[in-house]
């Protein structure tokens, strides 16, 4: 019997390699490049505060910008491999399931960080440019970025494997994202609410990811480390999300 | 004894169509029984929706049937050991245009298990076979329809299976590429490898294949010996036009 775990990573190097190349990826690219430019602009006129609004407005950019990509990676992937049939040479052969998800997620992941990483690289050489060295955090903040990026990444490819075309996988995705940066409301919602829609409310904060929990920048003082339950709630979604996604890809028919 | 490379018992697949209101059902495949034996060119005939399709997907595990069995050498088709003795093309297959062969077959070979020496030595092998190691230095936007062919039979031979199940393999080729794959499968058989093939071109099963099976409507109409169509007056394209009209 062959090992599979070198099948998974074989699918997921493939995947990466498959996004870099994308042309997307390129455009993707040059739009991030060109907003964390424009951040520097948006920083001179904050005068005094330049420095916190350069740092601040570069991460949004580019946490949105591999969101964007993430999001568009993860919702077409499967499909795309449906629809060119590389997905029969993959399942006719002693490929698991579990292996090939995992390695899909992988891959993707493994853009996500190549995206952040060279963004961040930009970035800092923005703000040394402008006479501002590495803002308290900053490493963390990068760090929240993608554990929001992972728990959005596994769920797109969970909705990818029921939902009906790639804009309806975005759609469904792009409103859990929103959802989960208004969960402490929620959670105020539902302790002031009584009858169905308290329950409704208390459902949501379930089933719904607390993406504030991984915004380090917004922490007192922008320099707080991430805590453990961060890393522990990143890692329970996308371990729950990639299995409820195993489930429906182990009964798909191709 | 050993078991039949392919063997099928009463299967019928019936695909469902979600709709607004309810689903739809369309029953491909029914009440199918046949064998495949070993070392067997074995040919599949028939119209545009016969279930030619549906059958190489049942082989291959991307399909589970309906009702009845489907086995691959004694095993389900999803076991991952039957997967390994089974080498499939798919008509019209799709590989990323910026890559060489190589490189191409290098991730279908990992999938199938091999690395490190023996995996460059199934690639070298595969390519060499299909006569891809001439444009090893091209790319795959830069290929023909016939040199792609090459390129999923290449994948398909990497891991060495035992039973080739092959879906249109000369569709859309030009004759010298057709007369190519036609020496290639007729070599690949005498190592003593089961082929099992879909095609709408009767003359050319009828130059690789010992049995042929004529699908008619989704269910077996005959199963037709090369002594049989030598022997009918018309050969094999009478037998069909008959089964199928």
């Amino acid at each position: 019997m062959r090992p599979v775990l070198p099948v998974g990573a074989a699918v997921a190097l493939n995947s990466f390699s498959e996004s870099v190349r994308n042309r997307f990826f390129t455009i993707f690219a040059v739009f991030a490049l060109a907003a964390i430019y424009a951040s520097v602009l948006a920083g001179v006129m904050a005068v005094d505060q330049e420095g916190r609004v350069l740092a601040d407005m570069g991460l949004v950019l580019m946490e949105l910008t591999v969101l964007a990509y993430a999001l568009f990676n993860a919702s077409s992937v499967l499909l795309r491999e449906a629809e060119t049939k590389t997905i029969y040479l993959v399942f006719s052969r002693p490929v698991p399931r579990w292996a090939y998800l995992g390695g899909k997620l992988g891959g993707s992941l493994l853009t996500s960080v190549l995206m952040l990483a060279v963004m961040g690289l930009m970035h800092l050489l923005l703000l040394k440019l402008r006479g501002f060295g590495v803002p308290p955090g900053y490493a963390w903040a990068l760090a929240g970025s993608f554990l929001k990026i992972a728990v959005i990444t596994s769920f797109a490819l969970f909705v990818s494997l029921f939902s009906t075309s790639s804009v309806s996988t975005l759609v469904i995705s792009g409103v859990l994202w929103t959802a989960g940066h208004f969960a402490a409301e929620t959670r105020f919602l539902a302790s002031q609410a009584a009858g169905a829609k308290a329950a409704v409310l208390n459902a949501a904060v379930w089933l719904i990811p607390n993406f504030q929990l991984f915004n380090a920048r917004d922490a007192a003082g922008a320099a707080a480390a991430l805590p453990p339950a961060a890393f522990l709630s990143a890692a329970a979604w996308v371990l729950g999300t990639y299995l409820a996604a195993l489930w429906l890809l182990s009964r798909k028919e191709f | 004894m050993t078991a039949p490379a392919v063997s099928f018992t009463g299967v019928e697949k019936t695909y469902k169509r979600p709709r607004l209101l309810g689903a739809e059902y369309h029953t491909a495949v029914k009440d199918l029984s046949f064998e495949i034996q070993a070392g067997e060119i074995t040919g599949l005939l028939g119209l545009n929706g016969a279930g030619k399709t549906t059958i190489m997907k049942l082989i291959t595990g991307l399909l589970f049937p309906t009702e009845g069995q489907v086995r691959v050498f004694g095993r389900s088709p999803s076991d991952a050991a039957a997967k390994a003795r089974v080498g499939f093309l798919p008509e019209l297959p799709y590989f990323p245009p910026q890559e060489k062969p190589a490189a191409a077959l290098a991730y279908y070979g990992r999938l199938s298990g091999l690395s490190g020496p023996e995996l460059s030595l199934a690639v070298e092998s595969a390519m060499h076979k299909t006569g891809l190691d001439l444009y090893a230095g091209k790319r795959v936007f830069e290929f023909s329809k016939g040199m792609l062919q090459r390129l999923g039979l290449a994948q398909a031979l990497l891991h060495k299976p035992d039973l080739l199940v092959l879906d249109e393999p000369v569709s859309g080729l030009d004759p010298l590429a057709i007369h190519d794959i036609r020496g290639l499968l007729a070599g690949l058989n005498s190592e003593g490898r089961a082929v099992f093939l879909s095609s709408h071109s009767i003359s050319e099963v009828e130059k690789l294949c010992a049995r042929v099976l004529i699908m008619v409507r989704g269910t077996l109409a005959r199963t037709v010996t090369r002594a049989q169509w030598e022997a009918a007056a018309g050969g094999l394209e009478a037998i069909f036009v008959e089964a199928v009209r």
